[in-house]
């Protein structure tokens, strides 16, 4: 049986050690009494709440699945136990404004245990992930009445939220959509169409399911600047808050996927039901992107969190399992003495660390971007933000996915059958690769509008940091040879980036065959700079490193001898053009 | 110099741990008096008083002593312990219950779960649930010990009895009152103290199951049934079969782990066992780590096939 | 009852493996995660049901040990209890030294109650509670797997190795705690962060004029020793040739 446990020491090395988050929350009022002491206890009791009681579900709730049963949606057994339990510890307001019930910690906190809940059970977490969502795009484009009325409920969790955006023929291009809303003159419209791949859609854990469905009104212009944002409950709510008639939505179906099964994806449908606008009429894409870079940065760190638990059973199987013959293991070898097991380990290791070093970097920066009382810092964190959103979606969910792939593959039989429920992370972990995005879409928002962004000010700011970084470490004979392999993927990097922004890549058809390899470019340099950060930060420790933080340093430079290589490989993908990918004609495909 | 021993026992039958502890103490050279407090505890006298190694039995016969409760035990040892060198209980929960409360009286030390006494003032006990052993050194005059009882062999019988001297139970008030006790059923050998165990794991699935699996070959072999932490949590078996850290630590010749996957905690309550066989169906299970003998299969299958070749 | 103290210790975290440093000098603990002793949590959640089923108006937490154990005292905190007092030392203390500076703290609160976790398993002593019985003259009720507060009394059923054993108590009195007596609850995020705002008092050991010097000298720590590895047999009447031929069966 597949055991998680959160990796809290992890964790509170990068915030405290490498990112000195204290001294960011410190500079921010709103969170100048968060020490990092509260949060490790935070994190803590999170990662204690996903080991103990959700984590237990996942292969349960997996082999069960959700069930529609009558038209309403069936979660599986524990699950409405378990949701309970959350929203009575008030897990499901941690980052929640306190206005209106939540605990108002800052995003970074929230990015944590938003990565246990996806390590100890992805379907679960996607429920109070989405309720989140829906209720930070109320309370920043609600009216009053809207958000007195239903933020409360949401951030204790006793409703739950669902996003409807996408249609049967408006996916990656929402421009097309085609469900309506007619204004009723009382103040509400009537919401009539279909949407698919609605999250959260329907289930039976909480007493009543907040909708925020895109529509067009009336005199609504064509493609994306014709979508407003409705906000459509499950029950009609009166005025002191009870749910009382049912609203005309209904569940068309469930989707049968291939993984997250406990996560009830449904065909919704709206069949002239009341809603309320959420900001201003045609502005809704606007509205509901303002929650974007959220929303993606929480599915990155779901490729992150299944990518530990996968490592985590990988790393114990491979301790105790004993086949063949290693040199200077007498008797036979645990798996783990096997050079290429020990690979696909580091591999896995090396990715979620940066990973997860990542996530936090941007994190903080967000927290920034929101909170900080500097309005140049407010901006100069915005554009970091802006740009690294897409690769953290990106990049988090690609090597996500291939890390559950190998953490599949030193089980050998064992990963394919599901008693060890590595083959499940496989499943559960492909879905944070398509949804929010596909990540052939978030690579062409790194290159056609990120890399321009700002007149490029955001992207030279980021390589900017990079080279503080390699400047930093000149000299020290530790990180010398990590060095020289960052500086070397740099240099692939900031010649490609130049021919992308004004070079002989710029035209938009070049941008789009280069995007998916740079940005894995993009993403293997950022990793490597991290390992250099973590690295350095471990040398200046000194004797006051623990056994963790030493730890780092060999696996820093398996990451720059062992991967940070495929950096020339992809630069040169990238440098032979779009060429090769447009000379087949289309109907030899 | 003298070492008093306080008998564990239930007014009828002195158990098996008393005659281990006394073994380990006999290694310290040294006389050893064996307390016997009680309620009509005169046949538990008479057992101790043969006990090879036993040098005197006092009798305290008093009702305040018919359940062992600690207050008046306690201060019947304060009132004995004048010149003994050394005080002694087996680390039942008897004696772990009592002998704390003693060594605070003398304002002494305890030393807990002697495995291995090195010299009269230097004792091994085992950390961190068996993790580690931690050889220590006793600065008091007066010696303190529970004694682990699994790591010692019983003490042989002899013939002859020793004399038993008779003391009264010291007048005081007794806060604490006994309200009843339930006593597991006693059809089989106790669990800290027989040749044989059979214990049972999760994999037994039910508590059905793990009767009719468990029963027939403990039978056979005259064995105490145990069981893990996880098959009681599970409800399959009452928690005083619990082998574990936390539960009896036991060290039969010979232990049979049915469908018990091995964790560091049960492993805790009986790596000491002599010969460990171990019955699962996951041949990576670490209970096969510690077995001298392992059969990787479907217990409901083997354990028939067992029954049937031991006749 | 108005008042429950249930003295709490920090120890290496359950799920971590203790490593024997290699000097014999104890165990490394250096950047290990530490945790409550479980048996300590029991022991918290045990006064926190006991205040909320109204039979007590406070509960109080003590910890002897680091200043880093105030984090077990927050933890406690969280869960619910109302205030916490740290005796910082950085120095190994005994239980009969800990029961010495407990029966300090009882005389300065005092209380009406004390519950403890049966044992330590960082030490594994199972002392504490019984010594501090002792040395207050109160009753005692250790390894309860169930409390129950009735008129002014306190019924306890013990764990003993013949099954189990009820108790009545009056109180003052000690109880310790076996494993099953309850499950330690999860903490809610709001009671985190209101645990930060909670009383925690720290005091030095001097303050209480307690010895806590050491009756034990620590000699060496090693790892134990292991077993000869094992052999696999494929059936039932091999293994039972074997066993005969050892004399077992």
């Amino acid at each position: 049986m597949p055991s998680y446990k959160a990796p809290v020491e992890d964790m509170m090395f990068v915030l405290k050690d490498v990112l000195g988050a204290g001294q960011v929350f410190s500079a921010i009022p709103a969170y100048a009494d968060i020490d990092t002491d509260v949060v490790e206890n935070v994190l803590e009791e999170a990662g204690r709440f996903c080991s103990e009681i959700l984590q237990p579900l996942n292969m349960s709730g997996d082999a069960e699945g959700c069930r529609l049963e009558n038209g309403v949606v069936r979660t599986p057994k524990g699950f409405a136990q378990a949701y309970a339990a959350f929203s009575d510890a008030g897990w499901g307001g941690l980052s929640a404004s306190p206005d209106h019930g939540g605990q108002g910690l800052p995003r970074t906190l929230q990015i944590l245990v938003d990565e246990m809940l996806s390590a100890s059970n992805l379907s679960f977490g996607l429920f109070p992930g989405l309720t989140r969502g829906a209720y930070e795009a109320i309370e920043a484009h609600g009216d009053e009445a809207l958000k007195a009325l239903y933020l409360p409920k949401m951030i204790a969790g006793t409703w739950t939220g669902a996003m409807a955006l996408t249609e049967a023929g408006a996916g990656s291009d929402l421009g097309m959509l085609k469900a309506t809303a007619v204004p009723r003159g009382d103040g509400s419209y009537t919401v009539t169409g279909s949407k698919i791949f609605i999250s959260s859609g329907d289930h039976d854990m909480a007493e009543n399911v907040i909708h925020l469905v895109l529509a067009r009104l009336p005199d609504a212009p064509a493609g994306t600047k014709g979508i407003s944002l409705f906000l459509c409950p499950k029950y009609l709510v009166d005025r002191d808050g009870t749910p009382g008639a049912r609203n005309a939505i209904s569940v068309g179906a469930l989707e049968h996927k291939m993984g997250i099964h406990a996560q009830p994806t449904c065909v919704m449908n709206y069949d002239g039901c009341r809603g309320w606008l959420v900001g201003e009429a045609h502005r809704g894409l606007a509205a509901m992107f303002t929650m974007m870079n959220a929303e993606r940065l929480f599915v990155g760190v779901q490729g992150l969190g299944v990518a530990d638990a996968s490592y985590q059973t990988a790393a114990t199987y491979a301790r105790e399992r004993l086949q063949g013959r290693a040199t200077g293991v007498a008797g036979t070898a645990p798996i783990i003495a096997h050079p290429d097991v020990r690979r696909m380990l580091l591999s896995m290791l090396s990715f979620i660390e940066a990973g997860r070093a990542l996530s936090l970097f941007t994190a903080l920066e967000m927290d920034k971007e929101k909170c900080h009382p500097d309005p140049e810092i407010r901006r100069a964190s915005g554009g970091l933000v802006a740009l690294l959103t897409p690769v953290i979606k990106a990049a988090l969910t690609d090597f996500g996915f291939e890390a559950a792939v190998l953490g599949q593959q030193v089980l050998g039989g064992h990963g394919y059958i599901r008693e060890w429920g590595q083959e499940q992370f496989v499943r559960d972990a492909r879905i944070a690769m398509i949804y929010e995005g596909t990540n052939g879409i978030q690579a062409q928002d790194l290159v056609l509008r990120k890399l321009p962004l700002d007149g490029g000010r955001p992207v030279r700011m980021f390589l900017g940091l990079i080279r503080d970084t390699l400047e930093q470490a000149d000299g020290i004979a530790e990180a010398a040879s990590q060095c020289v392999a960052v500086r070397e993927a740099l240099a692939h990097l900031d010649q490609v980036t130049a021919r992308l922004i004004d070079g002989d890549l710029v035209a938009s058809d070049e941008r789009n065959a280069a995007a998916t390899d740079y940005l894995r470019l993009f993403a293997l340099v950022t990793f490597g700079w991290l390992w250099l950060r973590m690295t350095l930060t471990v040398l200046n420790m000194g004797a006051n490193a623990n056994a963790h933080a030493r730890r780092k340093i060999a696996v820093g430079r398996f990451f720059a001898d062992r991967i940070l290589p495929q950096a020339g490989a992809l630069a040169r993908q990238i440098g032979a053009g779009g060429a090769p990918i447009m000379a087949l004609a289309t109907e030899n495909f | 110099m003298t070492i008093l021993l306080i008998a564990d026992h239930d007014n009828r039958v002195l158990s098996d741990a008393t005659g281990r502890a006394l073994t380990a103490l006999c290694a310290m050279d040294d006389a050893v008096h064996i307390l016997v407090a009680g309620h009509r505890a005169g046949p538990v006298a008479e057992s101790a008083a043969r006990l090879c190694g036993a040098g005197r039995i006092i009798l305290a016969d008093d009702a305040a002593f018919a359940h062992g409760l600690a207050e008046p035990l306690a201060a019947l040892v304060v009132s004995l312990a004048g010149d003994y060198r050394a005080i002694a209980a087996p680390a039942t929960s008897g004696g772990k219950d009592v002998l704390p409360r003693v060594a605070a009286l003398l304002d002494v030390m305890q030393v807990s779960d002697v495995v291995r006494i090195v010299s009269p003032d230097t004792f091994e006990r085992p950390i961190y649930a068996g993790n580690a052993v931690a050889v220590v050194q006793s600065t008091d005059e007066k010696k303190l010990l529970t004694i682990r009882t699994s790591a010692f062999a019983a003490a042989g019988t002899i013939d002859a009895a020793v004399p038993i001297e008779e003391v009264r139970a010291p007048h005081g008030v007794w806060l604490a009152r006994f309200e009843g006790e339930t006593l597991s059923s006693r059809d089989r050998p106790d669990l800290a103290s027989a040749r044989v165990v059979v214990s049972g794991g999760r994999a037994l699935g039910s508590a059905e199951k793990f009767q009719d699996v468990l029963g027939p070959l403990a039978e056979r072999l005259h064995a105490a049934i145990g069981a893990s932490r996880a098959a009681v949590d599970a409800g399959y078996a009452p928690n005083d079969l619990q082998v574990g850290q936390t539960g009896k630590v036991v060290a039969p010749d010979l232990y049979i782990a049915l469908g018990i996957s091995g964790a560091i905690q049960h492993l805790a309550g009986m790596k000491d066992s002599k010969i460990i066989v171990a019955i699962n169906k996951d041949e990576d299970a670490p209970i096969f780590q510690v077995a001298d003998y392992g059969i990787v299969g479907d217990l409901f299958e083997i354990v028939p096939e067992l029954e049937k070749a031991l006749g | 009852m108005k008042k429950i103290l249930v003295p709490v210790k920090m120890v290496l975290d359950a799920n971590a493996r203790p490593r024997v440093r290699a000097d014999e000098t104890g165990i490394d603990l250096s950047g290990m995660r530490m945790s409550i002793n479980p048996f300590c949590e029991i022991a918290v959640e045990e006064a926190l049901r006991l205040k909320e089923a109204g039979q007590a108006e406070e509960v109080v937490i003590v910890s002897i040990g680091p200043a880093k154990a105030q984090d077990t005292l927050r933890q406690a905190l969280a869960m619910g209890a109302d205030r916490a007092l740290l005796i910082q030392t950085d120095e190994t203390v005994e239980p009969l030294a800990v029961a010495k500076l407990l029966h300090a703290v009882v005389m300065d609160e005092p209380p009406d109650l004390v519950i403890l976790g049966k044992q330590a398993i960082d030490d594994d002593c199972n002392q504490t509670g019984q010594m501090l019985a002792a040395l207050l003259g109160w009753p005692q009720a250790t390894f309860a797997s169930a409390i129950r507060a009735e008129e002014g009394r306190l019924l306890v059923t013990r764990e003993i190795d013949a099954g189990l054993q009820t108790l009545s108590l009056p109180l003052p009195a000690i109880v310790t705690t076996d494993l099953r007596l309850n499950e330690p609850r999860h903490c809610a995020l709001p009671n985190i962060m209101k645990a930060r705002k909670k009383p925690l008092t720290i005091r030095m050991p001097a303050d209480y004029g307690v010895d806590v010097r050491r009756r034990l000298k620590v000699l060496a720590v090693r790892p134990p020793s292991g077993r000869k590895p094992g052999i696999k047999v494929a059936t039932a009447s091999e293994l039972v040739g074997d066993l005969r031929a050892a004399g077992l069966v």
